[in-house]
């Protein structure tokens, strides 16, 4: 790593070190590839993850850890360091049912899109880490409530799946710690999974790069860029995969100049919004203990209406974020943060958003729910009410603002390069040595944890790249 | 107490809008009272540009906005109606306010605030992390990528590697030091081919000029260090006056520390491992900046590992001028820079300011003088060579050929029919004696140059197919040059050869010495007495006589200009000594005795020592005499009037 050169022609440069970018990656160097990773985050590792909220927010995601869309009414979270959505997130890993894939492929004409045809690549992914179930014996009060919440109201729900190994609950680990990246090292990132494999297979990361252009003549990729937000640098590749998700990748191509070459760039954006519905109990809940998400719904009535439920929390600043008001009101709130329950819904949203670029260049996110979006919301919401009221909620209030982030889309998969970005080989059309396969090919909103998908589709992306 | 981005305006409006979202109550801090100005950086660093902007207006505002009115602002942008995007402004400003609120107050922040230092566990939160492994494999991959990577070329990095390993240089004796230029003298020696070609590829020069200046000029440079480092180093004796009689004086010659060292594009290979070797040998690690315009990008590192240097002894940075600004405001020992007078001004300027010594090797417009009783085709010879190689991009280069009139037209015939045979590429194995221009801004330097000199009334004797764009400048001769033109005032640093006629001695000297330069010059003349005479009054650092640019072709002898051309000397022992400490050391054997002149002072003493100066500076063997004689007796009055306990009251 000590010797990337911009004198180089770099067999691929992966831009982004996220769930796609580090599976392609590592898929590549171990097939002797010299492979370059370019990442806008900074590396951390379990010793230096930034442990209070103000340096999380700021350090591991752009725009200093929120972003808008144009209405502003719906918070996006992007994260940017080094192993991507998978330092902040979950790692809840789900394999995708029939009907998501069965929209995938009636949108994009893309035939593997089927069931069956994607499993051996999701066993591929699912060895690369290490799976558990959330045992119920570590389940918070807040789990509890979902649980009893569900039998009460006739409704079926599952435990959570999730790439994790010895959380030491047993030891009194609050997982919620999780969301600025696991200083056990027990959520199974791709910084210690992919990454580190990759690495000591020879891969380059290079962190703190921001790719602002590409050039493409075909044969070989310039990538330029700017090294700690000041240094111009360009690298140079015969195969440049983009892995910086819908908004990077959309911004990337558009700043490029490719929009002329294809039209569909940067439609069909989808954030999954995930609305946080919070109760208020008369006694402890403490929903930060331990695992603090156990539980998902199972339930067909559910994913027929478009929608699920997690129970979930926050820590300090996101809770007081979701609560409206200001002023002694709200301080008041806050002193029963350990008596709040919280279950979020995510809808599966029907309403494509556009990503563009304004004036200036920069990211104009056009994303607006419709009624349908609105429909699902709203029935989840009573399903939540539902659950809570059941458990003798005092209160039960909306938090103020959905967050979206599950970012998908703008670079849609399809045969046809009228409505589609990314031909079925992950190359995007008319550029034979580009390759995408994160979420930003998603064709729609799956409405189930992208992550796993995202991983198989890369370890499939992997095998077209080495095979042209 | 402004921060880095706020000021005392904008923390007072942030102040007063978290008092009224956080006022605080009997267990709880009202925000103003969290110590919050020592975080808010930490927010504000990393916000987009325009979002920082924004909130800092808004917080001015807010400072001078009645609470009421604030208050209202906010209850307006909590709910604000519909989709337009006024709505979508206020909720961004409500989410943006209170974001950095909330975030200031709830990240459990480090104050000294008992009540703030409480405030997780009044809202009863206590996540913890009990228990994790010993272990982060991770880590020290992270921390080789601070070391090289993502922090790795931070200047801040770079520099401080170099500061923390520069005791171990230090510890290495020269002997051992040398060990390592033997090594690197052997590898460059070995792999001169791939150097050469490398070098050809970025400065698109002549394989010749780069095998005769660069690789020869780096090979004799670590010959010269490996025979005499050691002697111009070692700890020098020095006469100590009779004063001082029984002690000992000596220089120590220690290293500065970390130095700097900035090189231009002209000989990227030469004017990185000359100065290098000369602070390493020295015992300073350096920061090396190569111009962007020729990094020879991991050559150097290859180089320098494969010989055996420690990574953190000799680093390189990559990058513009920017990358030199930001090495210079981490504050080395030493600045040596070579480059422009322009760039080498503001150089000066910004170490100025932190008082770190600079060594400046600036331009020139360099003479070549030849008289009328000079050999007049070895003359032409020289000065064809002398301002052609390395297309004349060199800070010696003849830039003013000054021919004395009665042979001026001959000179100017026999150097134009040497002139054709002159063969230009960049790309050549051998048999070519000029390539391309290296910087395409020099191009345009040149170009400007000679329209000026044409417009200006000069005759281009050769070179008019030259369309004043390509890189392939072919040598430029010209007559009837007057000294308002540029090509006569200016450095030009390109293939030029302007022909300029001169009467005699004392006019050609006048004229160089009017120069805004003092770096080089060569003269030309069978009389080695007037060439010497010359030589002395000409305001240059150095002189070649009946030859062209050789004083560079020796490294004992130092380099250097004067005026605009620079500032300090480098090669030779007086380069070596230019990044040395030079050390005074004067010793005194172990004694009981109290000198002379210490406390305390006695009338008596002070008329001894009266009569004892005026013995030592005045002629004659009885005075010699006489000053030893007082000097023995004062000393030991001296001696006893220290240690008698009571000092006589005036």
């Amino acid at each position: 790593m000590a010797n990337i050169k911009q004198s180089k022609v770099y067999d691929a440069v992966v831009i982004g070190s996220g769930v796609s970018g580090s599976f392609l990656a590592l898929e590549l160097v171990k097939s002797g590839m010299e492979v370059l990773l370019l990442e806008a985050g900074e590396f951390f590792s379990r010793s230096n993850f930034p442990q209070k909220e103000i340096d999380a927010n700021s350090k591991l995601y752009w725009g200093g850890g929120i972003e808008f869309n144009t209405d502003a009414n719906i918070a996006l979270l992007r994260p940017k360091v080094v192993g991507g959505g998978s330092i902040v997130n979950q790692a809840l890993l789900d394999r995708f049912d029939d009907d998501a894939l069965s929209s995938w492929k009636s949108q994009s004409g893309v035939s593997f899109f089927e069931s069956g045809k994607l499993d051996k690549y999701y066993a591929a992914a699912e060895a690369e880490l290490n799976i558990e179930t959330i045992p119920e014996k570590y389940r918070n009060e807040n789990g509890k409530i979902f649980a009893e919440g569900f039998k009460a109201n006739g409704y079926q729900y599952a435990p959570l799946t999730r790439a994790q190994k010895n959380c030491r609950f047993e030891e009194g680990n609050d997982c919620i710690e999780c969301l600025s990246g696991c200083r056990a090292d027990s959520k199974q990132s791709m910084l210690i999974t992919t990454l580190k494999a990759a690495l000591g297979k020879g891969l380059h990361i290079k962190s703190l790069f921001e790719v602002g252009k590409i050039e493409n003549n075909g044969e070989e990729v310039k990538i330029h860029g700017l090294y700690l937000k000041k240094y111009r640098e360009t690298f140079k590749a015969r195969k440049l995969i983009l892995a910086a998700g819908a908004i990077g990748n959309t911004k990337l191509l558009l700043s490029s100049g490719f929009k002329k070459k294809l039209p569909a760039l940067g439609r069909n954006f989808f954030t999954h919004p995930q609305f946080m519905v919070l109760a208020l109990f008369n006694r402890e809940i403490s929903a930060h203990k331990g695992p603090f998400q156990s539980l998902k719904s199972a339930d067909p009535n559910f994913r027929k209406k478009g929608f699920k439920l997690e129970n979930v929390f926050g820590p300090p600043v996101a809770i007081s974020m979701l609560l409206q008001g200001f002023g002694s009101e709200h301080m008041r709130f806050m002193k029963r943060l350990s008596q709040m329950a919280c279950i979020e819904v995510a809808i599966r949203d029907t309403n494509p958003g556009i990503i563009s670029l304004d004036k200036k260049g920069k990211v104009r996110i056009d994303k607006k729910l419709n009624d349908e979006d609105r429909k699902r919301k709203a029935a989840g919401v009573e399903a939540i009410q539902n659950i809570f009221s059941s458990q003798g909620a005092e209160e039960v209030f909306e938090g103020r603002l959905p967050i979206g982030l599950h970012l998908m889309g703008g670079l849609g998969i399809g045969e046809n390069s009228e409505t589609s970005v990314v031909n079925p080989e992950f190359q995007i059309h008319c550029q034979r040595n580009i390759f995408v396969a994160d979420s930003s090919i998603f064709p729609n909103a799956p409405g189930i944890n992208p992550s796993l998908t995202i991983m198989a589709l890369s370890i499939k992306a992997a095998q077209e790249i080495l095979r042209g | 107490m402004a921060t880095k981005y706020l000021n005392d305006r904008q923390l007072s409006g942030l102040k007063k809008l978290g008092d009224i979202i956080l006022p605080g109550d009997s267990e709880l801090p009202a925000f103003s009272k969290t110590g919050f100005e020592l975080h808010v950086d930490r927010i504000c660093k990393y916000m987009n540009q325009d979002d920082l902007e924004g909130i800092e207006l808004l917080l001015s505002i807010f400072s001078w906005l009645p609470s009421l009115a604030i208050r209202i602002l906010l209850k307006i942008a909590q709910k604000p109606r519909g989709e337009g995007s006024l709505a979508a402004l206020f909720r961004q400003l409500d989410i943006g306010l209170k974001g950095i609120i909330f975030t200031l107050y709830y990240s459990n922040l480090e104050t000294a605030n008992e009540k703030a230092k409480n405030i997780h566990s009044v809202i009863g939160w206590d996540s913890q992390i009990a228990s994790y492994p010993e272990e982060d494999e991770m880590f020290e991959k992270t921390d080789q990528f601070r070391l090289q990577g993502q922090m790795g070329d931070s200047s801040e990095a770079v520099m401080s590697r170099a500061v923390l390993s520069q005791p171990a240089v230090r510890e290495l004796t020269v002997k051992r030091r040398l060990h390592y230029i033997k090594n690197l003298r052997r590898y460059i020696l070995r792999n001169r081919e791939k150097i050469t070609d490398l070098i050809q590829k970025e400065a698109q020069k002549t394989k010749t000029d780069i095998l005769v200046s660069e690789i020869f000029g780096v090979l004799d440079h670590l010959a010269f260090l490996e025979k005499f480092s050691e002697r111009i180093l070692k700890d020098e004796k020095v006469h100590t006056p009779v004063a001082l009689l029984g002690k000992k004086s000596r220089i120590y010659y220690e290293p500065l520390g970390t130095v700097l060292i900035i090189s231009p594009w002209n000989y990227p290979f030469y004017q990185a491992i000359v100065p290098i070797t000369s602070a390493f040998v020295t015992g300073n690690t350096v920061v090396y900046k190569p111009s962007e315009i020729t990094p020879l990008e991991g050559l150097l590192e290859e180089i320098f590992t494969a010989c055996g240097f420690e990574k953190e002894w000799v680093q390189v940075c990559y990058g513009d001028g920017k990358v030199g600004a930001e090495l210079i405001d981490l504050r080395p020992e030493k600045i040596f820079f070579t480059g422009s007078v322009a760039t080498g001004k503001k150089i000066m300027t910004q170490a100025a300011k932190q008082l770190i010594p600079v060594e400046l090797e600036l331009g020139g417009k360099d003479p070549a003088i030849v008289f009328e009783d000079a050999s007049l085709e070895r003359a032409v010879r020289g000065c064809l060579w002398g301002a052609l190689t390395n297309s004349g991009q060199s800070c010696t280069s003849v830039e003013q050929v000054f021919i004395q009139e009665s042979i001026f037209l001959e000179f100017k015939k026999m150097l134009l029919k040497e002139v054709k045979k002159i063969r230009q590429s960049n790309c050549d194995n051998g048999a070519v004696e000029i390539g391309h221009m290296t910087s395409p801004m020099q191009i345009k330097i040149v170009a400007d140059h000679l329209e000026d000199a044409l417009a200006k009334g000069a005759n281009l004797l050769h070179g008019d197919s030259w369309d004043r764009k390509s890189a392939a400048i072919p040598p430029l001769v010209l007559d009837n040059i007057t000294e308002e033109m540029k090509i006569y005032r200016d450095e030009t640093f390109g293939p030029i050869i302007p022909l300029i006629s001169f009467i005699s001695e004392r006019e050609v000297v006048d004229r160089c010495n009017r120069s805004q330069f003092g770096l080089s010059a060569s003269v030309w003349s069978k009389d080695l007495k007037r060439c010497d005479r010359v030589a002395r009054s000409l305001i240059t650092g150095n002189v070649s006589i009946n030859n062209v640019m050789l004083t560079e072709g020796n490294p004992a002898l130092p380099f250097g200009g004067v005026k605009n051309s620079g500032i300090g000397r480098y090669k030779g022992a007086a380069g070596l000594h230019g990044f040395c400490n030079q050390k005074s050391i004067l010793i005194d054997g172990h004694s009981e005795k109290c000198e002379v002149n210490w406390y305390p002072y006695t009338q008596k003493k002070y008329s001894g020592f009266d009569k004892m100066m005026e013995a030592l500076f005045s002629p004659g063997i009885l005075n010699f005499i006489k000053f030893a004689l007082i000097g023995m007796k004062l000393e030991s009055y001296s001696d006893k009037a220290a240690k008698k306990k009571k000092v006589p009251t005036p």
